[in-house]
């Protein structure tokens, strides 16, 4: 008995031990352009480098956001993020429904193209999607970011938001039915309400999608009017060659919306990132 | 005398109460809504998703078999830019660099995230807490990533360099050195890719049941055992549709390694999946571009296939 507590004991101690190490890894990098972005130019290229900033300053932060392109690339994101929300999805939301509750003639043929497009790569079609979007005057808009994102986060939508729909009780929907609500006005009145779960997870998914994205933004925008944040930050960056404490600055606050969410809302997080399949 | 049995209700009542006499009456109104409505609201969805996906690989396809003039697609040209892909021998190498890369980061991001999820299923102290500050990697963006191992491992003011220094030893710069750059992506890619494996494997684990464990701990088999014989092969599903996340995650990845190491040096880093991008958006090349992308493309479903085959043939084998 007394053995096997303290073998117990023992491999307590190698799991605390292995999950601080792990935390570190996880950690002294984000640390590390944290301080970084509190230094003045003299601390970044001191040697040996500090860990806490001697006399740490704003100054970084101050700098990039007195910088009127970086506000613009924030709110363009920002603008994006939120029509992509809204029109992904409200049309998600439609669709999980009937793909949840209905058959209809050509259903599983056509479900099954929906998430067979989550298999092609965006590299793939990056170079067709630029080419097309030139040819069709859509090159450098808005619009064709909201759709280019809108058509990347409907597949897994609508995945997430079935198995939201699939955990309501139908008696509720068919009870309206009998009294006499339309089958539309069942999904609007009844089953829109209760998904509200399932639209947090939807709104976390589309908020890191198009918040992180770089490939595209990179590949479907010209110029600063509708750069987003990511492209934005490494353009930034070699604007004024590399000066990491505005850079490290710049870089924590294309981020930290992310991370506050994140710590706010962490089962959304971990339910909309995994396409509802972990729970949270 | 039937007739009697069902009587005709008034058709001012309630649409409800009138089905219960007459059922096909709450059904013609809604004709439209049974046959009509399921398209009506699934086909915007599926139309948006079907035009942005398969329509820019129809073109991608299609344009790896002809030549590309400025903006438009040329003659055809058969397989000319698959050979000119691979026939110098650049293509092979951006192939085995993908592999380099792909196989390195799951080596240490699979087993690495497998044990964090194990440790955490522990019951500890402080689990919730590390389990956020293990999961933060997973939230920050490729470009971000990117920047920071970029910074954490600059030769000149970074703190390895400095821990190098301090036992005796010089960094070169990571992302410029023949020796660095690939293993500097690799951490890197690591650093960002071990949450999701932890994520899935740690809900994975805590389905398996605890009776299981404490049944077998009755019989008297051995921690090892109990890991063998219960906890792999309850979790070995998710194991692998991680893997494979993983896997095509880091295949298809070109914004870290685009920002990190640009393909240098002397592209010692470039992937196949950078090669579409730089050849595209650098050199303005669409037909190779295109022929790598569709190269690309055709890994990925092969890919999938095969882990389908294996998923199903498990699933069947045990039923």
């Amino acid at each position: 008995m007394a053995a096997r507590r303290s073998t117990a004991r023992i491999s307590d101690w190698i799991t605390y031990g292995a999950l601080v190490c792990a935390s570190l890894f996880a950690l002294l990098p984000l640390l590390w352009g944290l301080s970084t972005s509190l230094k003045p130019p003299t601390e970044v290229s001191a040697w040996p480098p500090t860990w806490i900033p001697h006399t740490p300053t704003l100054e970084n932060y101050a700098a990039v956001l007195a910088n009127p392109k970086y506000v613009r690339y924030l709110l363009n994101t920002l603008g994006v993020t939120f029509v992509v929300m809204l029109l992904g999805i409200g049309l998600a939301a439609h669709a999980s429904w009937v793909v949840a509750r209905t058959r209809f003639r050509g259903k599983s043929a056509m479900m099954f193209l929906m998430w067979a497009t989550v298999m092609i790569p965006g590299v793939s079609i990056i170079v067709p999607m630029y080419l097309l979007s030139v040819d069709l005057g859509l090159y450098d808009t808005y619009t064709v970011l909201v759709i280019v994102y809108c058509a990347s986060v409907v597949p897994t939508l609508v995945w997430l938001l079935r198995g939201f729909v699939a955990s309501i009780p139908q008696e509720l929907e068919e009870s309206a039915l009998i009294d006499g609500s339309s089958r539309a006005g069942v999904f609007y009145r009844i089953v829109v309400p209760l998904m509200r779960p399932g639209f947090g997870a939807a709104a976390v998914l589309v908020f890191v999608t198009v918040w992180n994205e770089f490939l595209i933004g990179y590949a479907l925008v010209l110029g600063d009017e509708h750069r987003l944040i990511q492209v934005g930050v490494y353009y930034f960056v070699t604007d004024v060659g590399i000066e990491w404490g505005p850079l490290m600055a710049g870089m924590i606050i294309s981020a930290l919306p992310i991370v506050i969410l994140f710590a706010a809302l962490q089962r959304y997080f971990i339910q909309g990132l995994t396409g509802g399949a972990v729970k949270g | 005398m039937t007739r009697a049995a069902v009587p005709t209700l008034p058709s001012n009542l309630p649409l409800a109460d009138r089905a219960i006499g007459r059922g096909d009456l709450q059904c013609r109104p809604q004709k439209w809504g049974r046959v009509l409505l399921p398209y009506g609201f699934f086909l915007p969805a599926f139309l948006l998703v079907a035009a942005v996906s398969f329509i820019p690989l129809g073109y991608a396809i299609q344009q790896s078999f002809h030549a590309a003039d400025y903006m438009g697609m040329g003659r055809f040209v058969g397989l000319q830019n698959y050979s000119r892909f691979l026939g110098d021998g650049q293509g092979w190498r951006n192939l085995w660099q993908a592999f380099v890369f792909v196989a390195g980061s799951v080596a240490i991001a699979l087993p690495l995230g497998f044990a964090l999820a194990c440790a955490l299923n522990r019951p500890i102290r402080f689990r919730g807490l590390f389990r956020t500050i293990l999961i933060l990697p997973w939230l920050v963006s490729n470009l971000v990533v990117a920047l920071l191992w970029a910074w954490m491992l600059n030769a000149q003011f970074g703190p390895v360099a400095y821990l190098v220094s301090q036992l005796g030893g010089t960094l070169p710069n990571a992302v410029t050195s023949p020796a660095l750059a690939m293993p500097a992506l690799i951490i890197a890619n690591v650093w960002h890719s071990y949450p999701l494996v932890m994520i899935f494997v740690l809900a994975a684990l805590q389905t398996v049941p605890a009776e299981l464990y404490e049944a077998a701990r009755i019989d008297g088999a051995s921690a090892w055992n109990r890991f063998k014989l219960i906890t792999l092969p309850m979790v070995r599903n998710t194991t692998l549709v991680v893997l494979v996340l993983t896997t095509l995650h880091t295949f298809n990845n070109v914004t870290m390694v685009f920002v990190m190491t640009g393909g240098g040096p002397v592209g010692m880093t470039e992937t196949l999946a950078l090669r579409v991008f730089v050849e595209e958006f650098k050199y303005y090349q669409t037909g190779i571009a295109s022929a790598a992308a569709v190269i690309i493309f055709a890994l990925n479903l092969l890919f999938s296939v095969v882990y389908i085959r294996v998923l199903r043939g498990e699933n069947t084998a045990k039923a």
